[in-house]
């Protein structure tokens, strides 16, 4: 199974900083998802460093194998008291999971998250732990296994109370109008990614505040656990001419979405496949060279320019582009496990001076897209060179 | 007679060299020709490959004939010079 994991958040009207803190990280081996929401008390800046130091020293004792419940219990017994309203600086729920559905939470004062499968909600059971020191702080663990197609959803209570006080929702939005909005979404949307389905939630609480204005930081964080969706890129041709057709078979032959970035490679594979490569006329190519066609693959782009154009638009969130940019991210968003096969050939002329801009190195073009598909859009990346 | 087959490299080396506008320009230019001359877009050729071609794109191809460091005059040159045969 793959976890799917995203998070989207909403800052409380007029301030400049999110109060709640998200964290996710990935293990090495690809087996583990951790991830934690925090909500510091207040809102602005000061929850903002509240439940970052909390969520951040939470996922580090997960992270280092201390047991979920102690790691949390060691965060519930030591945040201070807020002086003036004598409650923790910092509410917390966090998971740890398996790709083999293995699941344990903890949360300590946000609202309980939800298990869904498909548009079902699946019962809850946990043990409740009460701090030592304090006795008004209790910690909830919860574990079971989740299937494929089961999600995760929680959430700060932003959510839950968004639209409290107004006519409509008097008691606030509340988990029971979250779960009942979900069923019907989910009835309907049985695919969506965590990424869509997180927006989608904060959207729905933010429709419920008076004139849309958030009355708390509104955050939602929804893992899912699916049948990963494998793509594979290549780019470059191989450093050995002698094995053109090698690999340009066992591209094949991969079973998922395939993508060609660079015109030579698109030649090459061409050539060794017996293929036709057929121009498209694209209406909104920007100033990248246009996508091209080829039987048996999704997208066919330029290489160099085009891959560089995507480290951009992944770096600077824009992922609403129509140019073969655009269009690449689009593509690797759209996938869990994603394997570059890239190409050591260079091609001399690109480093030629006299080219009016600087062409990037195809290694460090790669490996800048990796890195920010990893830390930041939590996809899984392998890099073959070839 | 068949149109004339203009092509040009897209190419990462060809595309920032100008060939991109080139074939912009060329397909506003030669309006007067859209009858007799097809102008199409191509993957690398391969040329800014070769040791003794560098610095030599954008390339485009008029038929069979390579023309190098190419810009609009000398396309619609080798255009025109087709055309007159």
């Amino acid at each position: 199974m793959f976890i799917d994991i995203d998070c989207a958040q909403v800052k409380k009207f007029g301030q400049n900083a999110f109060g709640d803190y998200f964290i996710s990280k990935r293990s090495e081996n690809q087996e583990r998802v951790l991830a934690v929401l925090s909500d510091g008390l207040g809102s602005g800046i000061k929850a903002n460093i509240l439940s970052c130091m909390t969520a951040t020293m939470l996922i580090r004792f997960i992270e280092e194998d201390i047991p979920i419940q102690k790691a949390a219990q060691i965060i519930m017994d030591s945040l201070p008291v807020c002086q003036i309203r004598k409650i923790s600086y910092a509410t917390f729920s966090a998971i740890d999971c398996r790709n083999d559905g293995s699941v344990w939470v903890v949360e300590e004062g946000n609202p309980s998250f939800l298990w869904m499968r498909k548009d079902e909600e699946m019962p809850l059971t946990y043990k409740e732990f009460t701090s030592p020191k304090f006795p008004d702080r209790h910690l909830k663990l919860y574990q079971f296994k989740a299937e494929v197609g089961d999600r995760i959803i929680f959430c700060s209570d932003g959510v839950t109370q968004a639209g409290i006080g107004t006519k409509e929702y008097p008691l606030g939005f509340q988990r029971k109008g979250i779960l009942e909005a979900l069923k019907k979404y989910l009835k309907i949307y049985s695919n969506i990614s965590s990424t869509n389905l997180s927006k989608w939630v904060i959207q729905k609480a933010l429709a419920v505040e008076e004139n849309n204005h958030a009355g708390d930081d509104i955050s939602c964080g929804v893992l899912y656990f699916r049948n990963p969706r494998k793509a594979l890129i290549f780019t470059g041709p191989p450093y050995n001419r002698m094995k053109d057709r090698e690999y340009c078979l066992s591209f094949s032959f991969f079973s998922g979405k395939k993508a060609i970035c660079g015109g030579t490679t698109a030649n090459m594979i061409a050539r060794e496949l017996n293929l036709d490569i057929n121009n498209v006329s694209q209406a909104d190519c920007g100033d990248l060279p246009p996508i091209a066609q080829m039987d048996g693959v999704d997208l066919v782009t330029e290489g160099i320019l085009t891959l560089t154009r995507a480290a951009d638009y992944l770096e600077r969130d824009e992922l609403n582009h129509k140019d073969a940019a655009g269009l690449l991210v689009n593509f690797l968003l759209e996938s869990d496990i994603i394997e570059f096969m890239v190409g050591a050939m260079l091609n001399q002329a690109h480093y030629d001076p006299s080219l009016p801009i600087e062409i990037e190195v195809r290694r460090t073009v790669i490996k800048k897209i990796k890195t920010l598909l990893e830390n930041k859009y939590f996809k899984q990346v392998v890099i073959n060179y070839i | 007679m068949g149109k004339v087959q203009v092509k040009i490299c897209q190419g990462t080396t060809c595309y920032v060299m100008g060939g991109d506008v080139i074939k912009s320009l060329l397909t506003t230019l030669t309006q007067k020709y859209a009858d007799k001359i097809e102008i199409t877009s191509a993957r690398c050729l391969g040329n800014c490959n070769e040791s003794d071609s560098f610095s030599k794109a954008p390339y485009v191809y008029v038929e069979d004939e390579v023309i190098s460091s190419a810009d609009l005059e000398k396309v619609i040159a080798a255009i025109e010079k087709r055309l007159d045969k």
